[in-house]
């Protein structure tokens, strides 16, 4: 048996996971389902692109870095896209979500999230078209790392990033005062403002901190895949899964979601077939909701 | 500093609600003097919980004014009542129940100086060496008492001037009881000013100084605890079914 699906699986997984994050925080903390969150990836990974090209325009090209594919502007333009990506976020809260909150019904915000990304959506296309772009388009040769298994340098940094990224952010939110009191207000918002909790300032930290994710996320799959507008799209139901699967407001619950989702993915291709891939994640999506409904590390609805 | 005779807490013809036009507390005037333990008594439904709550900032205020320390903060933020030194405790669901007992204490640290956190941390210790216990407990692991204690030392953490419980006593044996009570004795002996919605009223006009009782949304009768008991208008509006009881 080819165990390459591991490596695979480990990869999309935690491409998966690092966008579950968003959607985890969104739900537990300003207590909706935000069907924008894979367009802030596909923001993100566009955002991204436009500044390496305003780079390149800059400076002209430049080195890639090592065996990678690609250089120094790639990561300073990823940090400036998470920066645009949480803008774009916030600009959308105080736009649409903010007003539909403050009404009190979520079933109104997440109808207002579906058209908050048909409407992001539509502007990618409209603006980059639908075609497939790259942020390179040198080939890469995969090194052999034993068992079968093979891994590309570009990979390998992805996976090294994700690890440094979800490590760091449950740092922050079990050690900041800014987290603890993100958990807080996910737990109870009354007493969370009762406590002397700026509620806003939560709020915005939320929106920051999942849309940055989100364009890591995004940037990442752009350097592995490819960059398309409907990239979120198809990321958004494996996304919601394993944000389920992990138990919502749980940050390592979903990384360890996006794992299992990526995994089963990755083995599922290997095993029964490529058709199937996008089955599993509404499978295992649907078998926790039945079995488990607060997921792994998930708490008993109050 | 505040100015002698200028009540530290004081509310006046407060008009609230959740709905608009449909308002729970219809014109209520309170205050409490620097120091002073105030009840607020009365039957269910008079508005009690629903009048600290908007004094806290938790429900929405369309009339009247609120004054600490001769400040207005009628339409500020519940966080900002908070700094301004207005602590609440409400009556159920005040912990965070999956956080440890130093989280809870931690969160609530927010609005002091970094290095003052962990000082004041161990002062809540010192005065509930309960919690100093199980500081690494799970806040929704501890019994309803030790919760108890925990909201009240959160509460205290930022050194409020005022001290508001809704019900303080709800659900507890009557050997916490006595103990929560006790505990806000001493407090208010340290210098702060409670003032405390109670049920269990024979219980806090022991401690109180002064009393309201509240019937349909505003203060029906006001005057020292001690006397409470007393009155018979009072005994009319509220107490008299108990005392005879």
């Amino acid at each position: 048996m080819n165990l390459q699906f591991i490596v695979d699986g480990l990869i999309s997984g935690s491409l998966i996971g690092l966008g579950a994050i968003g959607i985890t925080l969104t739900y537990s903390i300003l207590r909706f389902s935000n069907f924008a969150h894979g367009d802030f990836m596909a923001w993100g990974a566009y955002g991204t692109l436009s500044v390496v090209a305003a780079i390149g325009a800059l400076v002209g090209t430049t080195a890639p870095i090592g065996a990678l594919s690609f250089g120094w502007p790639l990561i300073l333009a990823a940090i400036a896209g998470m920066i645009m990506t949480a803008c774009l976020a916030l600009l959308l809260d105080w736009l649409l979500f903010a007003r539909l909150r403050d009404k009190g019904q979520s079933i109104i915000v997440v109808m207002a999230s579906f058209g908050a990304s048909m409407a992001l959506r539509s502007l990618l296309e409209f603006i980059f078209t639908s075609s497939p772009t790259y942020f390179s388009r040198g080939i890469q040769m995969a090194i052999p790392i034993g068992l079968g298994i093979r891994i590309t340098p570009d990979q390998m940094v992805m996976l090294a990033t994700t690890i440094v990224l979800v490590t760091a952010m449950h740092l922050f939110m079990s050690r900041s005062q800014t987290g603890r009191e993100m958990r807080a207000y996910s737990q109870n918002p009354a007493l969370a403002r009762v406590v002397g909790i700026n509620v806003d300032r939560v709020v915005r930290a939320t929106w920051i901190i999942g849309a940055a994710l989100a364009c890591a996320a995004g940037v990442m799959v752009g350097i592995l895949v490819q960059i398309r507008p409907l990239m979120g799209l198809d990321l958004l139901l494996p996304m919601f899964a394993a944000a389920i699967l992990g138990g919502i407001g749980s940050v390592p619950g979903a990384v360890l979601g996006g794992l299992i989702i990526g995994l089963s993915e990755a083995a599922a291709v290997q095993l029964i077939g490529a058709e199937w891939r996008a089955a599993i994640a509404f499978a295992i999506l649907m078998a926790v909701l039945l079995v488990r409904p607060m997921g792994l590390f998930g708490r008993a609805e109050r | 500093m505040s100015i002698p005779d200028v009540p530290i807490l004081d509310v006046r013809g407060l008009i609230a609600g959740y709905e608009p036009g449909l308002s729970i507390v219809k014109g209520a005037s309170i205050h409490a003097d620097e120091k002073e333990i105030v009840v607020i008594l009365g039957p269910n439904g008079a508005g009690k919980s629903s009048l600290i709550k908007a004094i806290a900032g938790l429900v929405p205020i369309t009339g009247g004014e609120v004054l600490l320390d001769g400040r207005d903060i009628t339409h500020g933020a519940a966080h900002l009542r908070v700094r301004q030194g207005l602590a609440f405790v409400p009556q159920t669901e005040n912990i965070f129940p999956l956080m440890t007992v130093e989280e809870n204490l931690r969160v609530a640290g927010g609005v002091l100086q970094r290095g003052e956190v962990q000082a004041r941390i161990d002062e809540t210790y010192t005065m509930f060496p309960d919690l100093a216990r199980q500081r690494k407990l799970a806040a929704g692991s501890l019994s309803g008492g030790q919760r108890q204690m925990l909201a009240v030392g959160r509460a205290l953490i930022v050194h409020p001037r005022v001290l508001m419980l809704d019900e303080p006593s709800a659900g507890l044996s009557p050997k916490f009881v006595e103990m929560v009570f006790a505990r806000l004795n001493e407090i208010r002996r340290a210098g702060l000013t409670i003032v405390l919605v109670e049920q269990n009223a024979r219980a806090a006009l022991a401690i109180g100084d002064r009393a309201y009782v509240l019937v349909e949304g505003r203060e029906a009768h006001e005057g020292r605890a001690a006397t409470l008991w007393e009155d018979p208008v009072v005994a009319e509006l509220y107490l008299g079914k108990r005392r005879h009881a």
